[in-house]
């Protein structure tokens, strides 16, 4: 699920601003995982969320391409 | 615990749009054709209108340091960013910054310059090369200065003299178009993610701090560059260069897609500098193990884990024996080889994502080098071939580095050395160059370009489409392990993505739009490369092609660049080495 999970959110919108991908939006004041697809799992929302509100999976939610396997 | 937000019900339009058609497939985030339920009403969508001496595109190093210098240097400057400033493209993940300090060195600028064109091969820029090692020190006490040796997080610290200086910032807007008027660069246009809104901005100057990109790869923290720069500024005129070189970085077996995990905690770090230690890590050499043996590289996919040893095959990319190193086993804990300082570890020690453990190839694909693809330079100070227009960073092909990736740190270094030099030219043409006029008809052109993909009733989806285009190129027998035949199929299934399925990119929502334009850059950046790397027919530094395995110096000492035909075809040409182009 890349970005798990936002509990404990304060509406700083911290993590919204710092998602390179948009992965994040605010919804009636308090940042949900919009296109969860997106993440990238770089952790930069989790690093700038000023109340640890942030968890994270190492699971891409979508199929992952690599160049052999 | 929150959840993806509901798609609203489709209105009374999209509803008669969807009448007698099949809407199932359309609520699935990966469908390929559907209708499309656009959630704005476009028709509503209004253009901001700004107006500046100076533009600087991008909100990474070079950004930074191109708008505080332009600023400095007396121009009205603006930046406008996709993301926010210090928190986009690759800035905020790369922790170490060379310095060439000339207490602490042995040897000279000169040799510095020497030891990395021999690691290079001949295919870097000297005169960008030493550029970087001279500003080195002085961009490193900027930095300093503001703070940013002090926390892992670039926001605050790159805030700081924007704010002292009030420098107006756009952020979270993505710039879609450049434009042109009587062959000069008049401004640029875009749209914002947050709201219903295109934005366009005039501009006597444009610095293009963009970065580079790739095909939004798993396992590097490239998602939000998509070569939008290089294609804006193809797009009307500007030659681009670098585009057969391939990153080599590799990531984890386990949950290839997860950067943070694979870099272990360096993202967390906080910056330093580090001195010279020019390298020639290759990681396509790998990739070419994999290739011949089939996949026993140390670690890979289904393989015990390592214990130091790689396995030796013939042939493949060679690296110049100066320049070997015998990487051993991984450091430290084994998850990731985590390194202890800077982006290039340790002394000595692989660069994270370059260990042979643990590790499947094309972390990055879609990247070529850092400073070693994007817009040609036309001087020494980031000047492009269209009047005002000027790239710095890893949006400009300066080769500073050339097609392999040789000095450790050297790439926040090169960015804000480069910036801080375009920042100061732009200013200088700015202060001479005439206010821009652009007709309202070309801005409404323009707009409608933009909006283009949320105005179809149904179309592609882009994520879709992007999955398809990395399912075309990343295998390794397309992007790394190069060869004539393979990369004229790769090629036709990119022709047809850019003639059939670009113009029926569709996007429901200002997110999409996002992603449609990405994908459509994408998809020009990966012809780019099919068609560099056919036309390269030797194998040097980080392109490798089977066909043609060994380094041809007879033909072959020069760059490649790319440019739009008269009938708007790609072509290409060859730039020989220590020339500038004319």
């Amino acid at each position: 699920m890349t970005i798990k999970s936002i509990n404990g959110c304060i509406g700083c919108q911290e993590c919204v601003k710092s998602c390179p991908c948009d992965v994040i939006r605010m919804e009636h004041g308090k940042a949900v995982i919009a296109y969860p697809a997106d993440c990238q799992i770089c952790h930069l929302c989790r690093m700038y969320c000023p109340v640890d509100a942030i968890e994270m999976s190492p699971e891409k939610s979508i199929p992952v391409i690599v160049p052999w396997g | 615990m929150t959840a993806p937000t509901e798609k609203p019900a489709p209105n009374r339009r999209e509803f008669l749009a969807l009448s007698g058609a099949t809407a199932g497939a359309a609520s699935l985030g990966m469908a390929a054709w559907g209708q499309n339920f656009v959630e704005v009403d476009v028709d509503a969508i209004t253009n901001t209108d700004f107006a500046t001496d100076v533009l600087v595109i991008g909100g990474g190093m070079a950004g930074l340091f191109a708008a505080v210098k332009a600023h400095d240097a007396g121009a009205s400057t603006m930046i406008v960013s996709k993301g926010r400033l210090g928190s986009s493209g690759l800035t905020p993940f790369g922790k170490g910054f060379f310095v060439f300090d000339t207490d602490v060195e042995t040897d000279t600028i000169d040799d510095f310059v020497d030891t990395v064109s021999r690691s290079a091969l001949g295919t870097s820029n000297p005169a960008y090369t030493r550029q970087m090692a001279e500003h080195s020190m002085a961009r490193a006490a900027d930095l300093r200065e503001w703070g940013y040796f002090d926390q892992t997080l670039s926001n605050r610290p790159f805030m700081k003299p924007i704010e002292d200086r009030d420098i107006p910032l756009l952020e979270r807007v993505h710039v879609t178009h450049l434009i042109k008027e009587d062959g000069k660069i008049a401004g640029a246009a875009g749209f914002r993610n947050d709201a219903e809104e295109t934005v366009t901005i005039r501009a006597k100057s444009v610095i293009l701090c963009t970065g580079a990109g790739g095909f939004k790869p798993n396992g590097f923290p490239l998602g939000d560059l998509t070569h939008d720069g290089t294609i804006m500024a193809y797009e009307i005129g500007a030659k681009v260069t670098g585009k057969e070189w391939n990153d080599g970085h590799m990531t984890r077996s386990d949950n290839p897609a997860a950067c943070y995990d694979g870099w272990g905690d360096m993202f967390e770090r906080v910056p330093s500098t580090n001195g010279v230690e020019v390298h020639h890590d290759l990681g396509v050499d790998l990739n070419y193990t994999a290739y011949m043996t089939g996949n026993p590289v140390a670690g890979g996919p289904g393989a015990q884990p390592s214990d130091g040893d790689t396995i030796e095959v013939e042939g493949g990319p060679q690296t110049p024996e100066e320049f070997q190193r015998d990487f051993g086993a991984p450091g430290g804990d084994g998850e990731g080889g985590g390194p202890s300082s800077g982006e290039g570890g340790a002394p000595g020690a692989p660069p994270p994502g370059f260990e042979p453990s643990a590790n499947v190839g094309g972390a990055s694909a879609g990247m070529a080098i850092h400073k070693s693809e994007g817009l040609v330079p036309f001087d020494d100070r980031c000047a492009s071939n269209i009047a005002g227009l000027y790239a710095a960073g890893d949006a400009l092909g300066s080769h500073m580095s050339g097609g392999i990736y040789t000095q450790v740190g050297s790439s926040l270094t090169g960015s804000a050395v480069q910036g801080a030099i375009a920042g100061e030219a732009a200013a200088e043409y700015a202060e001479t160059a005439d206010t821009p006029v652009i007709q309202d008809v070309r801005i409404s052109e323009i707009v409608d370009e933009i909006l283009a993909p949320l105005r179809l009733d149904a179309g592609y989806g882009p994520a879709w489409v992007t999955q398809t285009l990395q399912g075309i190129m990343i295998p390794n027998f397309v992007l790394y392990i190069k060869k004539a035949s393979m990369m004229t199929a790769a090629l036709a299934y990119v022709e047809e993505l850019r003639d059939h399925h670009v113009p029926m990119l569709r996007a429901a929502n200002m997110h999409e739009l996002r992603l449609a334009h990405e994908t459509r850059n994408m998809i020009l950046s990966a012809e780019m490369k099919m068609r560099a790397s056919l036309m390269r027919t030797e194998s040097r530094g980080s392109h490798y092609r089977l066909d043609y395995p060994d380094m041809d110096d007879v033909n072959w000492r020069a760059w490649i660049n790319i440019y739009q035909g008269t009938d708007g075809s790609m072509q290409l040409e060859k730039q020989p080495f220590d020339t500038w182009p004319t």
